[in-house]
């Protein structure tokens, strides 16, 4: 039996990220930390690993310039790291697909996932079809309404789609029931978790298996162009793209920023920019930057975009956030689907509302005399096609 | 030592504060030794349907820690109270307040779902040298090795302490809480064995138990039985806390 954690659990000065689990899920996260270290040290698993990046996901993903959208927003160079290319249209199958190799090699015969934008859900419900596992995925039910499509795509997938009725029906109540039905089956079941949250070892796991996104760019951005670019940039949900694309360009001299949801107002409740509006808590696991209001009750949130409504930044983003690493802004629903717009327009290129919310930062970066940026285009659009059309009138 | 036949749990501000001091006075005069004190949480991820629903309700009515606690203080009238909580509202509201708002109230020990040992030293560490110690949880996928870590790491205080201070929670099933299914208490047997083996402090036993059979089974066992969701719910639909606790008393 494994007794205790080996890799750190803690990130940054302020000791963010833990493991605040209930009892019942300590020995599965114990096992999960130790199944992911002999996986990393295990040649078979690396190599069936980029094996299906490669002839399942569809890695590596391009690197597009976009020249006139550069132009037309008075940037010298943007490239868009292209996550909206994977199978399944977002960033996601990285690591849902890596934790379901994980999982079977585990021998755990059903998958848990929770979801928010859905693209988690796809993801997960594609790996477990693909590798013969049972998937079961929890999504709250304001966001099946919003996300439909992704809820017919998991469906066909074989998975099961479980409504979470509770709160606001989002991204929140839906880790909550993930959790819960994990303590229940967590002999049998392995749990997907989709961003880089909640207790030790899915944060770290996760950012191992979204770095690609970052080792990737850079090699490309190095090969393609002179040099690397002046800023990277993100949006954050939990943080799983912005840690996968920016880790990887740590030790470089540019700007890293991470875009969260400034929603419809500045009010607690409007918005999901847990870095101006939060405070140090724990929820779900993990300590972090948290939506909460005093009396330590998670807050509620509000953004166009499924994928970025969400109380809590992941605790190693929100680490080098505090720790200088990492900047974060925030972009409102308006901003994004403005950008989402111009970025169709420009480059024919249809973005998730996630990532629309990276683009919508453009124009201050190059109001700052930012002249060359890299981008993580995270998903695609196509499951937001009835937000865009309500929302943007066409 | 004799058994505690019977620890419930009651969710703060539900119904209402108003009635808590009443209920707990009752709960004394029925020789209730020691209670779990739910404090309400927006995301109790170790919590059934029906205890989140008290969890929500409460909160709507404006049950937070902070009044919860100040509606005990000065309470004798009760049984031995543990506050039954999530981390995030202890954190909120600092050690120093809290431990002056504990101060005049029931309060005997913590039991904090979401905080393993070792995760929160310091904390933990002056709750327990100001007189409120963590209770140790036991889950089904806690083996004995780590059971006794666990143990050892929240010791016992003694035969001199109240049993509040002294059990150790055994989680009779995976999952969360609730009545809703029934629980299989045929492991349990051999599992108390097996923590007997470890330890002799107090166990008390939770975790879907409801009926009165199922009770005096884990009596038979040599342990506490715990009674929450089913308490909660009966006393939504009405039931007299006397009754609904009555009933599940040994006679
Ligand atoms: C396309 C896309 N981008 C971004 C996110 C946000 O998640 P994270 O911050 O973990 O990357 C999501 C989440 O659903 C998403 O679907």
């Amino acid at each position: 039996m494994n007794d205790a954690f080996t890799l750190p659990t803690r990130f940054g000065t302020q000791g963010l990220g833990g493991c605040y689990a209930p009892e019942t899920l300590m020995q599965p996260l114990l096992d999960l930390e130790a199944a992911f270290r002999a996986a990393l040290e295990d040649p078979g698993f690396q190599a069936e690993l980029k094996g299906e990046l490669r002839h399942f996901v569809g890695r590596p993903t391009p690197l597009t310039p976009a020249p006139r959208l550069a132009a037309k927003l008075g940037l010298k160079a943007l490239l868009l790291k292209r996550e909206d290319l994977t199978h399944t249209g977002a960033h996601k199958i990285n690591n849902a697909l890596a934790q379901a190799i994980l999982a079977r090699r585990m021998g755990k015969t059903e998958i848990i996932a929770e979801t928010g934008a859905g693209q988690h859900g796809v993801a997960a419900a594609a790996a477990c079809a693909r590798l013969g596992l049972r998937c079961t995925v929890y999504m709250g039910v304001t966001d099946m309404a919003r996300q439909a499509p992704n809820v017919a795509r998991m469906r066909l997938f074989g998975a099961t789609v479980v409504p979470v009725e509770a709160g606001q029906g989002t991204l929140k109540e839906a880790v909550n029931e993930a959790l819960r039905a994990w303590a229940g089956r967590c002999t049998e079941a392995h749990y997907i978790l989709g961003s880089a949250l909640g207790p030790h070892p899915f944060p770290t796991l996760v950012r191992t298996f979204q770095t690609v996104i970052g080792e990737e760019a850079r090699a490309q951005a190095l090969e393609q162009t002179s040099g690397l670019p002046e800023a990277v940039i993100a949006c954050a949900g939990g943080g799983s793209n912005g840690l996968g694309l920016l880790v990887p360009f740590l030790g470089d001299p540019l700007r890293r920023l991470a875009v969260e949801a400034g929603g419809h107002g500045p009010a607690l409740g409007e918005h999901a920019a847990r870095l101006d509006g939060g405070r140090m808590g724990v929820l779900h696991g993990c300590k972090t930057l948290l939506l909460q209001d005093e009396h330590g009750h998670t807050a509620e949130t509000a953004s166009v975009s499924a994928g970025l409504d969400y109380p809590a930044l992941g605790p190693e983003l929100a680490a080098l956030v505090l720790d200088g690493q990492v900047e974060v802004r925030r972009a409102s629903d308006d901003e994004a689907l403005a950008a989402a717009r111009l970025l169709c327009q420009m480059e024919g290129i249809l973005p998730a509302l996630e990532s629309s919310h990276a683009l919508a930062l453009l124009p201050s970066l190059a109001a700052e005399g930012v002249a060359t940026v890299l981008l993580g285009l995270s998903g695609r659009g196509d499951k937001d096609l009835s937000t865009y059309q309500s929302r943007l009138e066409i | 030592m004799s058994l505690n036949p019977l620890l419930p749990f009651l969710m703060a501000g539900d119904p209402s504060l108003e009635v808590l001091p009443g209920y707990l006075s009752e709960a004394r005069a029925l020789g209730i030794e020691a209670l779990e004190l739910g404090l309400p949480h927006s995301d109790p991820i170790a919590d059934g349907p029906v205890l989140q629903a008290a969890a929500h309700r409460a909160i709507a009515r404006g049950a937070t820690p902070r009044r919860i606690l100040e509606s005990l203080a000065g309470i004798t009238a009760s049984p031995d109270l543990i506050l039954f909580t999530y981390l995030n509202p202890l954190l909120q509201l600092g050690l120093e307040p809290l431990l002056r708002l504990l101060e005049p109230t029931p309060v005997r020990a913590l039991l904090v779902v979401d905080l393993p040992e070792g995760e929160e030293p310091a904390f933990e560490t002056a709750l327990r040298a100001a007189g409120y110690p963590l209770v140790p949880l036991l889950a089904p996928t806690t083996g004995l090795a780590r059971a006794q870590r666990l143990l050892e790491a929240r010791p016992d205080p003694g035969p001199a302490a109240p049993f509040a201070q002294r059990f150790a929670y055994v989680v009779a099933r995976l999952g969360v809480t609730g009545a809703g299914q029934a629980t299989d208490l045929g492991p349990l047997t051999a599992r108390l064995r097996d923590l007997r083996g470890i330890t002799a402090r107090p166990l008390a036993v939770g975790f879907g138990l409801s009926d009165p059979v199922s009770l005096q089974t884990v009596r038979d066992l040599g342990a506490t039985p715990i009674i929450g969701s089913a308490l909660v719910a009966e006393l939504t639909s009405g039931s007299l806390i006397r009754t609904s606790l009555g009933a599940r008393l040994p006679r």
